[in-house]
């Protein structure tokens, strides 16, 4: 389990992450998501004690990741795929990094091997392809078999089968009742493979929520319908909070009722519908409207930022969602 | 696919945590799976032996040049007591290649990002740069202490050939041969406290070689007596290098003295480092 409480990171004058409260679970695969500089990779710093937070806290498992007597056994991070110096090989990389935790060689080569890199453990690691250093950076973060881990875009330059294998892998640790805490930009990955989300945009929490909830609060009521009489079940089902779209001569996008709804009054009013399909907007639809909104945000009133930086958090990220459910219906 | 051998038991042993000596066992792998260690520390000892034997032929040469053309070697300042000084003559090459590979060590995780692996397995950190002190510390005395006794051993058959060998029982020699491990140890802590406050290969190198060699040499040339007196015989290689006199005179620092101003310079320098690793961001 991982706890922030108000967590800030300056970098001189300028907010990095600005007072940031969350909680990653265990037990499950929590998705971090944010646009490029929203201070993702400053609050993983953070939570592994490489960056000292200007204030708040993160805990891990009840203590400061420093305070851990055995930390690489309570968490494992890939936080850069090149943490390594670039002329040892893989092996004596690994065999150095578990020596300070009296980590046998066992396990050792079983993290090698776990993570596909016994044909070349044995090569300096600057030779290594973007794939093969991220797959490194997994080795080490499981060598002490953590009870946490925190992987910082872990699919990067990984192959179609490590993608796969990343999922998977997360995907069990997280079944075992790890925590497991993973960023990555490739929305249609984090789909597959995230239980929860916590999106950050600008050093601030926008939303906090489990997937289907962030999906649901985005227009999940919306519904493709195909019928020879679009204006006779147009007006039937016309009501309050009911939005019909017509896309074509057969073909309407309703939202605001449900597909059930809409079939019955179709049949109550004898109307032939030959498709009735339930509309989901897309992890990626919803996560570009919530930040797009987040940042137009904060550029259409950069002048009073300050006001808001001390009363906003709590209300931020329902408000928000609100907003981005209606831009992306506005979006299609 | 295979995330069962996660769950090993193996892995699952409890109570393993950090120690100090368990640093220092990922200190030493580091230091010993890296070439250019090798490399460093195989170049230290033979520029040191190198320069050392060639110092003795070169004396021994002169000296006998100046027998023949009759005149006393004594009067132009080359006497015997030179020649046994060249045991550690190697001393002031090698302790630019020990110092750089003090530098290195730290400053070469920092510019490769390894210092953040570094720090996330042991997050204390301050462990893990005094175990890499300790391992560059022992490491340099032992090439020093080596270094010395080799070019003493090679220097003799050279200068058996002008009648100026001489015997390990000379005033001071056994102690100025280990004490020239005791200077590199110095030396390379040094380099590592630089290394580790600049980040910075280069920088930390450059820093060195000023301390070392540029100072004595601006100070050398300032005709001022307080700079006579109060500064250079204070800077760090020419305080260290009464550790490996032969013979002290009169108004300078002693052995204790001189081992003592160089050790304060380590000291504070790795103090500051000590803070900057504990708080700066990495």
């Amino acid at each position: 389990m991982i706890e922030a409480r108000g967590l800030v990171k300056m970098y001189g004058k300028k907010p990095a992450v600005q007072g940031i409260s969350f909680t990653v679970q265990p037990g499950k695969v929590t998705g971090f998501l944010g646009p490029n500089g929203a201070g993702k990779s400053t609050t993983m710093r953070m939570i592994m004690g490489l960056d000292r937070p200007t204030g708040g806290d993160v805990t891990v498992n009840g203590r400061h990741y420093a305070g851990h007597r055995a930390p690489l056994r309570e968490v494992g991070a890939l936080l850069d795929a090149k943490a390594v110096h670039s002329s040892r090989s893989a092996y004596n990389h690994l065999r150095a990094m578990a020596a300070t935790h009296g980590i046998s060689k066992t396990r050792v080569h079983d993290v090698i091997e776990l993570t596909g890199l016994g044909a070349v453990a044995k090569k300096r690691v600057g030779g290594f392809s973007l794939g093969m250093g991220q797959r490194l950076g997994i080795a080490a973060a499981l060598l002490g078999d953590p009870q946490t881990v925190i992987l910082d875009e872990p699919v990067n330059g990984l192959d179609p089968e490590g993608v796969l294998w990343v999922r998977n892998l997360v995907r069990a640790l997280a079944a075992e009742g790890r925590t497991v805490f993973l960023s990555s930009h490739l929305m249609s990955e984090m789909a597959q493979t995230a239980d929860h989300l916590l999106v950050i945009g600008r050093g601030r929490i926008i939303a906090d929520a489990s997937m289907q909830d962030f999906l649901a609060r985005s227009g999940q009521l919306r519904t493709r319908v195909r019928t020879d009489q679009p204006e006779v079940l147009g007006r039937a089902l016309a009501a309050e909070g009911v939005t019909i779209e017509t896309r074509d001569a057969a073909l309407l996008e309703i939202a605001g009722v449900d597909a059930r709804t809409i079939a019955r009054t179709a049949l109550d009013h004898q109307v032939l519908v030959y498709e009735l399909t339930p509309l989901q907007a897309s992890l990626e639809e919803v996560y570009m409207a919530l930040t797009k909104d987040e940042v137009e945000y904060h550029s259409q009133n950069f002048g009073n930022t300050d006001s808001r930086d001390n009363t906003d958090t709590p209300a931020g990220p329902q408000e928000v969602l609100a907003g981005a459910g209606a831009a992306s219906r506005e979006g299609k | 696919m295979s995330t069962a051998t996660m769950n090993r038991p193996a892995a699952r042993v409890s109570g393993k945590g950090v120690s100090f000596a368990r640093a220092l066992h990922s200190e030493w792998i580091k230091f010993t799976t890296l070439r250019s260690t090798w490399i460093l520390l195989a170049t230290t000892i033979a520029v040191s032996i190198g320069i050392g034997v060639l110092g003795a032929w070169g004396m021994g040469s002169g000296i006998e040049q100046l027998r023949a053309d009759g005149q006393d070697p004594a009067s132009v300042g080359l006497d015997p007591s030179m020649i046994h000084m060249m045991a550690t003559g190697g001393l002031d090459f090698g302790q630019l290649i020990i110092g750089a590979l003090g530098v290195l060590l730290i400053a070469s995780e920092y510019s490769t990002g390894m210092i953040r692996s570094t720090m996330t397995a042991v997050p204390r950190r301050i462990p893990a740069l005094a175990a890499k002190a300790v391992v560059v510390a022992v490491v340099a005395a032992i090439v020093g202490v080596v270094s010395s006794f080799a070019t003493y051993f090679a220097s003799q058959p050279v200068l058996s050939q002008y009648g100026l060998e001489y015997g390990l029982d000379v005033e001071n020699l056994v102690q100025s041969i280990l004490l020239s491990g005791v200077y590199l140890a110095l030396v390379a802590l040094m380099g590592l406290a630089l290394g580790s406050l600049l980040r910075n290969s280069a920088g930390g190198i450059v820093t060195l070689v000023a301390l070392l060699l540029v100072l004595p040499i601006v100070a050398s040339m300032l005709q001022f007596d307080w700079v006579k007196d109060g500064v250079e015989p204070f800077l760090p290689s020419n305080a260290g290098r009464q550790l490996v006199a032969l013979q002290i005179p009169e108004d300078a620092l002693t052995q204790l003295q001189g081992g003592l101003v160089m050790a304060a310079w380590a000291a504070v320098l790795l103090a500051a480092a000590a803070v900057t690793t504990k708080t700066r961001d990495v």
